[in-house]
């Protein structure tokens, strides 16, 4: 460590024991806990036009504000935070003193927020996630100076690593801008809002339908009882027909809101590798800059959707190791929202150096895995069609669909496959969405075989590929009993390999450090 | 943490063991008293509502379901669990419809914990616990262990653990 790489803003002086936050941290808290009781207000406000119960609910209100505001207050002023050594340390409190001490080396990843006040206020928040962070990262320092913020998340970035990487690979990581890997423009982030997951398509027309219900200064109540009278008036064909215009409305909506959202949220989309880091910025409102270390990335998982594998798009997510909160974000945010399918491989050898995803020839799972899934399906429609029947008899009709149960499995079964290929494990799988798992060997924690009556019946089994990632695990559906238990055998001697390989390069670059 | 070097001179290879045949009555006894409080729920609420609804219905299920489970399920259970510990990891069985077999390699143990409840302890048994940083296999629990024989495993994966703590 030499003394010109020290950063003196995050540098604690004896006098002060560390550094505060921006002033405007105080404007900011207090806006969050103005917004976060505003839907309340907003309902009670309501109310209050109705009687003395809403103007309760306000009274509750104010008295939990005050409460909330002064602690924001206190948190404010007893707030410090300092990077000692190999540490990043912060304190606050009134009555109870809490102090967090980070050691650097236990960092996953970290980011720098930026909402549009804080934009034009110019601070930022910055994020520190370790793997223990559960739905709260490590350490937030909201908020700092934007130049501060950067300034801290280099010191934190040329630190985090071992020392004896540290000194074998230089000292910068983080401050030089290479040529980015991926960087997406307008029309692309259109395009992959367009092609966004269909379900979450649906789902933001109806979240978007009720926003504007809620944000409407409407007495809906007022019409409602007219569009009521009006649907009893008609007949049944006019209510499906009402019905189903409406769900087109709200489709075309949600896919509007899904572009939008998507080229606003992502705009200036931009991948970079730095050394052993992946970079990422992205957003033209809320501006986010994260970098990951290379080194905690568990897995890749390359999702084909429906309506983007005829367009021969994808969307690839890297799984680091953290808690709940890195597997919702894992889910709402993709590492690259969308890229050519014949990009992808080039990606994801960016970062899984020593692996070509299209020289992988994966094999398929047993010929008997379609027949386990038409029962299962075939059965699931029978017992609706049943309970339907109870109702009405045309609920019978369902049963129409038993053939297309077929169709889907056969189509299930296409997609699932596997390869042990060089150094990773691949896993294939989906039915709308496919999904391919790319796991490098020495990530693998533990391996499961699970078999269901059901699938025992065929003599068939499930592997599961267990990693230090939250959420869904890679899971191969379907191959012969005895398959799985012979993988089982190869991938743990695999992985015990990968772990020894690991450790001797480790050891190594420790040796040529001393 | 940087090596690990071998601990211990390779041990004999090991049969896989079983669990302690004492744990069938521990789990008929936790089955017995579950029956127990859940068919009293459904006594009581038949004799309060019993006229309007077949309380007694679910009274039966409750009842016929505790029989099957100390009877026939509860064997099973024992003999399909077995566990084994090998020269780099721990190979689990277990399950009896939905079967389950599990590997932890020993460089994957974060930490290793005995865990013992009030009626496990009245048995003299005890449970170990490994712990990962996996997701699906995060904690894996070995019921069902005389309690020193829980200690000394524990002992034993403690040692053998923690080779490799890089996530």
């Amino acid at each position: 460590m030499t003394p010109s790489d020290e950063a003196p803003a995050t540098e604690p002086s004896p006098a002060t024991q560390g550094r505060r936050l921006h002033p405007l941290t105080l404007l900011f808290s207090t806006v969050a806990i103005a917004r976060r009781l505003i839907l309340p207000a907003v309902f009670g406000g309501i109310s209050a036009a109705g009687g003395d119960a809403g103007r309760a609910v306000l009274v509750i209100l104010g008295v939990l504000t005050v409460p909330s505001i002064a602690l924001a207050i206190a948190h404010y002023f007893t707030f410090r935070y300092a990077v000692t050594g190999e540490e990043l340390v912060y304190r606050s409190g009134v009555l109870r003193r809490k102090q967090r001490v980070i050691p650097l080396s236990r960092v996953q990843n970290i980011e720098v927020r930026q909402s549009l006040a804080q934009r034009l206020t110019g601070v930022a928040e910055l994020r520190v996630e370790t793997a223990g962070s559960g739905s709260e990262p490590e350490a937030a320092l909201s908020v700092l100076r934007r130049a501060e913020a950067d300034a801290l998340r280099h010191v934190l970035l040329a630190r985090r690593r071992p020392v004896e990487s540290r000194t074998v690979d230089g000292e910068d990581t983080g401050l030089s801008e290479p040529a980015p890997l991926v960087h997406l423009t307008p029309p692309e982030l259109a395009v992959a809002g367009a092609t966004a997951n269909e379900a979450g398509l649906i789902a933001a027309a109806l979240v978007g339908a009720l926003q504007f219900a809620d944000d409407l200064p409407l007495p809906l109540e007022r019409y409602l009882p007219d569009v009521e009278a009006w649907f009893t008036q008609q007949s049944l064909a006019g209510t499906v027909l009402l019905v189903a215009a409406l769900m087109v409305v709200l489709i075309v909506i949600g896919w509007v809101v899904s572009i939008v959202g998507s080229v606003v949220g992502y705009y200036d989309f931009t991948l970079a590798r730095t050394g052993d880091d992946i970079q990422k910025r992205y957003g033209l409102l809320n501006r986010r800059e994260a970098s990951v270390p290379l080194r905690r990335v568990q897995s890749i998982r390359v999702e084909e959707s429906l309506l983007r594998r005829p367009l021969d798009l994808a969307s690839l997510k890297i799984e680091t190791a953290g808690g709940p909160a890195q597997q919702q974000r894992g889910g709402a945010e993709a590492f690259v929202p969308i890229a050519q399918a014949r990009r992808i491989a080039g990606l994801v050898q960016a970062l899984f150096p020593s692996f070509a995803l299209d020289a992988v020839e994966l094999a398929p799972v047993h010929p008997r895995s379609p027949r386990r899934a038409f029962t299962r399906y075939a059965l699931t429609l029978a017992i609706v069609a049943g309970g339907l029947a109870l109702l009405d008899r045309r609920g019978l009709l369902v049963l129409a669909l038993v053939p297309f149960a077929w169709v889907v499995a056969r189509w299930q079964y296409r997609m699932r496959g596997y390869a042990l290929a060089d150094g990773h494990v691949v896993l294939r799988s989906g039915v709308l969405n496919r999904v391919t798992w790319i796991v490098p060997d020495e990530k693998i924690q533990t391996l499961h075989v699970t078999a269901t009556p059901f699938q025992r019946r065929h003599g068939l089994a499930s592997v599961v590929v267990d990693t230090a990632s939250g959420g869904a695990q890679p899971t191969l559906v379907d191959v012969s009993a005895a398959d799985a238990a012979t993988l089982l055998e190869r991938m743990a001697e695999r992985a015990r390999a990968a772990r020894a390989r690991v450790r001797a390069a480790r050891r190594s670059v420790a040796q040529a450090a001393v | 943490m940087e090596t690990a070097p071998p601990t211990a001179p390779p041990a004999p290879p090991e049969r896989p063991r079983t669990l302690d045949p004492s744990v069938v009555r521990l789990w008929r006894i936790s089955g017995l008293i579950w029956t127990a409080v859940l068919a009293l729920g459904a006594l009581v609420l038949h004799l309060a509502w019993g006229d309007e609804v077949p309380f007694w219905i679910a009274g039966a299920a409750i009842v016929t379901y505790g029989v099957f489970y100390l009877a026939a399920w509860v064997p099973r259970a024992y003999r399909a669990w077995e566990f084994e510990i090998r020269e780099t990891d721990v190979r689990l069985r277990h399950g009896v419809l939905w079967q389950r077999t599990s590997v932890v390699p020993h460089a994957r143990i974060q930490h290793v914990d005995t865990r013992h409840g009030p009626l496990t302890r009245a048995f003299g048994l005890a449970s170990v616990v490994l712990y990962t940083a996996g997701h699906t296999g995060a904690a894996i629990e070995i019921p069902g262990l005389p309690a020193a024989e829980a200690e000394a495993l524990r002992e034993r994966l403690g040692a053998l653990s923690g080779a490799d703590d890089a996530v």
